[in-house]
């Protein structure tokens, strides 16, 4: 999997900044994705690419518990956010949809992705090449739990 | 061997358990809202399913409805729209919904245990992270997403990661129980272990401080949980828990034999270890006010808006993020939290709205008038709390006060109907969460209790509540 890096250098990215609460009664995905990250970054929309990834700091996703986060997100293109951590249920949405794929990374990983770098993402080899840079980092491994569910395809796939 | 209370509730929900598997665990109660549930009716439409348990499955409307007169036409369509489907999806699946006219209408933590639904011991789940409130009751309670309500409305089941377990214990006496509140106690933990300090954990609340609070304070605590990062919260039940539930619309008939239960077994065992342990003491509590933009950042009343560098000690990102609330809620380094004046006042939300709250906020407000700078509102959190509240004369308080007077639902807390906030204005809030843009676009958010709320309304700016009562 190979795309580019959007950086926001924060930390508690939460959910109602990814995706405001006044749009979550649009039902239309394409809709929604035309807010994403509206409350943080206003041209995200405008400058994501299909195939983009997302790098930020930790607690990614917090609060609320709505889907339409990662949905919005995957629906502007968004393939993986690269994080040191995530609040639990944005990364459990992010699976179980199938949306996007949560990547924690350690912080010296996290400094060393730049804006706009290009990486190629190996869920097999825990591994990310930085593409622009030449370096080659390791992400955290998928728990065991969570690889099934995203090697199924999603919640409804696992054990069906 | 020792077990923790969640390790109790968790073992006795397993149906199956394997290692490096997720565990399946069943669900006690499924509660749904119209925010999070279309997704998941088109779901099992489309992949021909039925509702497996839709007699432990409640609906009611919360989000996006209006909290002014309800015999009037809704203007917003997509709300509109919104509320209807639920209904359509409701009566084409069977289940009970508390709609929009609806007595027992209202935010749906404060309805679960206000009808008897949320009981001790039990799996509830909610497309809402704010599902933790009732872990007051000794239930394991937390917010899932659309997928796994999709997938709960189907099986009745979900696959689990087990939570770790992390004991927050709540040692000594408030020095002042009414103006220093559970709001205080909670503000002050995450303020304490952050945003993520509780992150894949459930985080259960011990301790004579703990044993001292109400079932609605108790609440209060429990809801916020989900801000700390963690899963869920969670009160062992007591006489207190018992009490509250007896008596309730849908309290089960074998009510007796079901406490005589949970008190042999709804607590952590002896000697019980927790992967993770906090000891907070409340002597030392003062009221507190959030300045920025996540619930961790927080001071005590007689404070001061730190420095970045005060905030972040040595930490760049935290420095970085301190900076970027202080430009965004409009705020300058050592302003006395005192000096900080306000333009709107909310009482309502998942964390404050019940009887007891807007009590104690009319015994503030009680004769007095709200500053004449100052827009200030109350929404109770559910038709019955309001009613209640009626029959008590407290909208009169708060009329005569020229507070206004609302219809319960989710409000200005998230900002989805009607009631947000303005660009730049400043509000007192008994909500949740202070993110940026979360009462509405460009608004600013603090975090407070309804004693802080209903004073600073009074006054134009925050005060030292303790001294008003």
């Amino acid at each position: 999997m190979i795309g580019n890096v959007i950086k926001y250098e924060q930390d508690n990215i939460d959910t109602d900044v990814i995706i405001p609460g006044t749009y979550l009664k649009i039902h239309d995905y394409n809709e929604l994705a035309t807010h994403a990250m509206e409350g943080l970054d206003p041209e995200f929309p405008s400058k994501v690419k299909d195939g983009d990834f997302i790098v930020a700091g930790k607690n990614f996703g917090c609060g609320s518990s709505r889907e339409h986060a990662p949905i919005a997100l995957s629906t502007c293109g968004i393939k993986a956010v690269i994080a040191t951590s995530f609040a639990r249920i944005f990364y459990r949405n992010s699976v179980d949809g199938a949306f996007l794929l949560p990547i924690e990374v350690d912080d010296e990983t996290y400094q060393k992705i730049s804006n706009s770098d290009k990486l190629e993402i190996n869920i097999e080899k825990n591994e990310i090449k930085n593409i622009t840079k030449n370096e080659t980092y390791t992400m955290k491994p998928f728990s065991e739990i969570i690889a099934k569910i995203i090697a199924a395809g999603g919640l409804f796939k696992y054990k069906k | 061997m020792t077990e923790t209370l969640f390790e109790k509730i968790w073992n006795s929900h397993v149906v199956v358990e394997k290692e490096n598997e997720p565990s399946l665990i069943y669900i006690d109660r499924h509660l749904i809202h119209e925010v999070t549930s279309p997704q998941a009716f088109d779901g099992l439409r489309a992949n021909h399913r039925d509702v497996r348990r839709r007699d432990l499955t409640v609906a009611t409307i919360d989000h996006n409805v209006p909290t002014t007169d309800r015999s009037l036409p809704m203007i917003d369509e997509t709300s509109s729209t919104q509320i209807k489907t639920l209904e359509k999806n409701c009566k084409d699946f069977g289940i009970k919904l508390f709609g929009i006219n609806d007595p027992n209408q209202g935010i749906v933590h404060v309805i679960g245990p206000q009808l008897g639904i949320t009981l001790p011991g039990s799996t509830i789940v909610c497309g809402d992270s704010h599902t933790s409130t009732q872990g007051a009751f000794g239930a394991f309670a937390f917010g899932i997403g659309t997928s796994e309500v999709e997938h709960t409305l189907a099986t009745q089941t979900l696959w689990l990661e087990k939570p770790k377990t992390f004991e927050i214990l709540a040692t000594g006496k408030r020095k002042n129980s009414f103006a220093i509140t559970s709001k205080d106690i909670i503000l002050s933990i995450i303020k304490q272990i952050g945003t993520d300090g509780g992150t894949g954990h459930v985080l259960e609340y011990r301790g004579d401080a703990i044993s001292d609070l109400s079932m609605e304070q108790r609440m209060t605590i429990c809801n916020m949980s989900i801000e700390a990062g963690s899963r869920a919260g969670l009160i062992a039940p007591d006489e207190k828990t018992f009490d509250y539930l007896n008596h309730r619309k849908y309290t089960p008939k074998n009510y007796d034999e079901l406490v005589d239960d949970w008190k042999n077994n709804l607590m952590s065992d002896a000697n019980s270890k927790f992967d993770k342990s906090f000891t907070i003491d409340v002597d030392k509590i003062e009221p507190q006010v959030s300045w920025g933009t996540n619930p961790a950042m927080v001071s005590d009343i007689t404070g001061k808006i730190p420095t970045p560098e005060e905030f972040g000690q040595n930490n760049e990102i935290q420095i970085e993020s301190a900076k970027k609330a202080l430009l965004y809620m409009d705020l300058k380094p050592d302003t006395p939290i005192i000096e900080i004046p306000i333009d709107r006042v909310f009482i309502g939300s998942c964390t404050n709205a019940r009887l007891e709250d807007l009590k104690d906020a009319a015994e503030i407000v009680n004769g007095k008038t709200v500053n004449a700078d100052v827009d200030a509102m109350v929404v109770p959190g559910s038709q019955m709390v309001k009613m209640e509240a009626e029959k008590l004369g407290l909208d009169k308080i708060f009329k005569d006060a020229n507070f206004e007077w609302r219809e319960s639902g989710c409000s200005m807390c998230l900002g989805m109907n009607p009631d947000i906030l303005k660009p730049g204005e400043r509000c007192a809030s008994t909500s949740n969460r202070n993110f940026e843009g979360r009462q509405g676009s460009g608004g600013r958010t603090h975090l407070v209790s309804p004693v802080m709320a209903a004073a600073s309304a009074i006054a134009g700016h925050f005060v030292d509540v303790r001294e008003w009562c």
